[in-house]
């Protein structure tokens, strides 16, 4: 009786929300084409303020890149957060890994997976992607390891310690080209003049392809921290 | 183009990402670091203040940087005028006596503790100083990711609950807050503040009616007021005391600072009247003043009470600021200065009260006092500064609200006021008399104490922590004395909070 009262009283309120936002929605006027602003400017000259292809990437790393710089505080803090409370003192080994045909057949496309990564991480400027998106495919060789070779073999090779420098090195990095941008141009964030290039070449576009590295390995290593911290276990819990 | 402010953001910002380095090298300069990333925070302001002081005096006092060189409407800028500067000043002091109290509180997980302090640190500068919608979008959400892990600090089970209860109102509240912004830019094509507060009037006003409800659910829900408060209590009380402190301390302000920034900047105040909502906030905020009283009244737990109280006051300073008048953002002002010292204290000198009991309910508040006299009765003068005795700031404070509302004719709020202030004195009093109460030790007592739970926290530095209790004393009694101090910096907030085309013209012309 009890939980019939509850279920009942749930669909009233949902009920309720879904007339008011019902409501809500029918109120915005009908679509009228996208009121341009900054995005025409953006595009008519993005490729000459920046020397970035990809205009994304250009409006990520150069026009808001304060944003960028507290999206990527973001995941730093979440990571922190994360291990703070999930770490545990022991990790469980949880298995051998899998069979020896999917060793071996990740042993060989591991490479790979790792060059796609750098791929997307160095090419931000000039093809879609860049540091948020090839940081992730780095954490997924590091997740691979774990579920195929078992959870000891990543976590031997390389210690937390490790992982942790590596993410706050690639914090340092951007805020380091952040200073950089005071020292030589005159405002944070402002795209260093002396590293522009030939449109179109991998090392162009003054500091986005640096930052996106910066990125990258933050990225990359804050996620795999992530999962290690997850898959610990306490002493009381059973394996 | 005033670098300082800049910096005010990024002091924080790099001490939390260097503090893991520091724990690599070597674990014990971690604490002198932290000093240094807070001293260098305290120089910046008050170098500020210094060398803008004429302008501030003549009331033209308005700094501005433009993130990466670009202008205003392209990129992001940071703007600091008067009402930031006074929510900046009050933020940096808060967070320094915070911070230097956790160095007497914390004994263990420090590293991630004062990187997360840290980056809220920079999280609350950045959302007071900078001038951009989706900028202070991302702030809110650093700021809601960090609190969320300091709230689960003790990892025990029903912190767990309360952190995943404040994730999920908070993020929620974050995702409205982006869907906000991203209606604003559909719209309108900028994401400056000043640049939509110009065109803002010139949109329909089905769509301003949506824009204006999504911020208005998202802040409430932030804030804790009426129909969204039932996050606060309870993580107020899981959380450690220092962590209780910013939340209560700097993180409500922030929101606060958020909601009037948004509300009679962006958006404008005759929007919302003419939308007739700001009737409805107004008696919106009352009742949650009046729940809140309500609730602590029948509170069993001290920390959970103080979270019900914040609850009061915050709902109280809402409504007396929609009042829209000048004696209401003074008041108004003044409350929320007072409110982040007075309660920032009383979870401070609770931490150190709590330290030997079993837990924050009433019945082992029992000869509290006794062992700890000086500290119980600096806790009690902030508890007689939240009900509103003469001397001390809370009493200015409430004597200004309470002016605002007769003034305005709102009787309904001077009501709120004087009831909020006589149930204070009902449910502080219990505590008062329950701490005095002697404890007469039997042996079942003593076996008892021995076997069960552990204590809640044993103290590392006890020397610090009872000197912050009185540092906070000692500012409730001193302002309260000298409230006049306050005069300058309220009238220069009231002047540019009013006056929006001057916000709009120097943001988007300086």
């Amino acid at each position: 009786m009890n939980k019939l009262i509850k279920k009942i009283m749930s669909l009233f309120i949902l009920a309720g929300v879904t007339y008011a936002l019902y409501q809500n929605f029918s109120l915005m006027p009908e679509y009228q084409g996208l009121n341009e602003g900054l995005s025409s400017y953006i595009i008519e000259s993005g490729l000459n303020d920046t020397g970035s292809l990809n205009l994304i990437t250009a409006v990520l790393y150069d026009y808001r890149a304060f944003d960028s710089l507290g999206e990527s505080t973001v995941i730093f803090g979440a990571v922190s957060g994360i291990v703070l409370i999930l770490s545990r003192k022991m990790l469980p080994v949880s298995s051998k890994g899998l069979s020896f045909i999917v060793k071996r057949t990740l042993g060989i496309m591991t490479p790979f997976i790792a060059l796609f990564g750098l791929y997307v991480i160095t090419h931000g400027h000039l093809t879609p992607g860049g540091g948020f998106q090839g940081g992730v495919i780095l954490a997924a060789i590091s997740i691979i390891f774990s579920i195929v070779y078992g959870s000891a073999f990543d976590y031997r090779r390389y210690s937390p310690q490790t992982k942790t420098a590596l993410e706050t090195g690639g914090a340092m990095i951007f805020l380091g080209l952040g200073l950089a941008g005071i020292i030589l141009e005159g405002a944070f964030l402002h795209n260093l003049g002396f590293l522009t290039a030939e449109t179109g070449t991998l090392i162009s576009a003054g500091s986005i392809p640096y930052i996106n590295i910066g990125v990258g390995f933050k990225v990359g290593a804050g996620l795999a921290i992530i999962f290690y911290s997850m898959i610990q276990k306490t002493f009381e819990e059973d394996f | 183009m005033d670098i300082k402010i800049l910096f005010l953001i990024l002091v924080p910002l790099g001490t939390a990402f260097l503090i893991p380095f520091i724990d690599l090298i070597n674990a014990k300069l971690r604490r002198f670091f932290v000093l240094l990333g807070i001293l260098l925070e305290s120089y910046l302001i008050i170098s500020i203040i210094i060398n803008n002081y004429q302008s501030l005096k003549s009331g033209d006092f308005f700094l501005q940087y433009y993130l990466g060189g670009w202008q205003p409407p392209i990129g992001i800028s940071l703007a600091m005028d008067a009402l930031s500067l006074v929510f900046a000043v009050i933020t940096a002091l808060s967070l320094f006596l915070i911070v230097i109290y956790s160095i007497g509180y914390i004994g263990h997980h420090e590293g991630k503790y004062y990187v997360l302090y840290f980056l809220i640190a920079a999280a609350s500068m950045g959302a007071i100083l900078t001038a951009d919608m989706f900028n202070i979008y991302v702030f809110i959400e650093m700021l809601t990711i960090t609190s969320g892990a300091l709230i689960g600090f003790k990892r025990s089970q029903e912190a767990s609950a309360a952190a995943i209860k404040y994730l999920i109102y908070n993020v929620l509240a974050g995702l409205l807050f982006f869907l906000g912004v991203l209606l604003i830019y559909f719209n309108l094509g900028t994401l400056n503040m000043a640049d939509i507060s110009q065109h803002f009037a010139s949109l329909e006003s089905g769509i301003q009616l949506f824009i204006t409800a999504i911020f208005l659910t998202a802040i409430l829900i932030k804030m804790g007021v009426f129909p969204f408060l039932f996050w606060l209590p309870k993580s107020y009380d899981t959380a450690p005391s220092p962590v209780t402190a910013v939340l209560s301390g700097v993180l409500s302000k922030v929101y606060l600072y958020i909601f009037i920034r948004i509300f009679w900047t962006v958006i404008g105040f005759k929007t919302l009247e003419a939308l007739n909502l700001n009737i409805l906030l107004l008696d919106l905020a009352l009742f949650s003043s009046f729940l809140g009283h309500l609730f602590a009244l029948q509170s069993d737990n001290i920390k959970r009470l103080l979270g019900y109280s914040s609850i009061g006051h915050i709902g109280m300073i809402t409504a007396v600021i929609m009042l829209n008048t000048e004696a209401g953002f003074y008041g108004g002002i003044l409350h929320i200065i007072s409110h982040m010292f007075m309660k920032a204290g009383l979870f401070v000198a609770c931490g150190y009260l709590l330290q030997y009991t079993r837990s924050h309910a009433y019945r082992d508040f029992k000869g509290v006092g006794i062992r700890n006299r000086s500290v119980f009765v600096a806790f009690i003068a902030l508890l007689l500064s939240m009900i509103g005795m003469p001397p001390l700031l809370g009493f200015a404070s409430k004597w200004y609200v309470l002016m605002a509302f007769l003034e305005a004719r709102s009787y309904f709020g001077a009501f709120i006021v004087i009831f909020g202030s006589l149930t204070a004195v009902i449910y502080y009093l219990r505590y008062i008399a329950k701490g005095f109460e002697e404890i007469k030790l039997t042996e079942d007592d003593l076996k008892e104490e021995i076997y069960s739970r552990p204590l809640l926290s044993v103290l590392y530095r006890e020397k610090i922590v009872s000197f912050i209790t009185y540092a906070y004393t000692a500012i409730i009694i001193g302002f309260g004395l000298g409230f006049r101090f306050f005069d300058l910096p309220l009238r220069m907030s009231i002047e540019s909070v009013m006056n929006v085309e001057r916000y709009i013209e120097l943001v988007l012309g300086g």
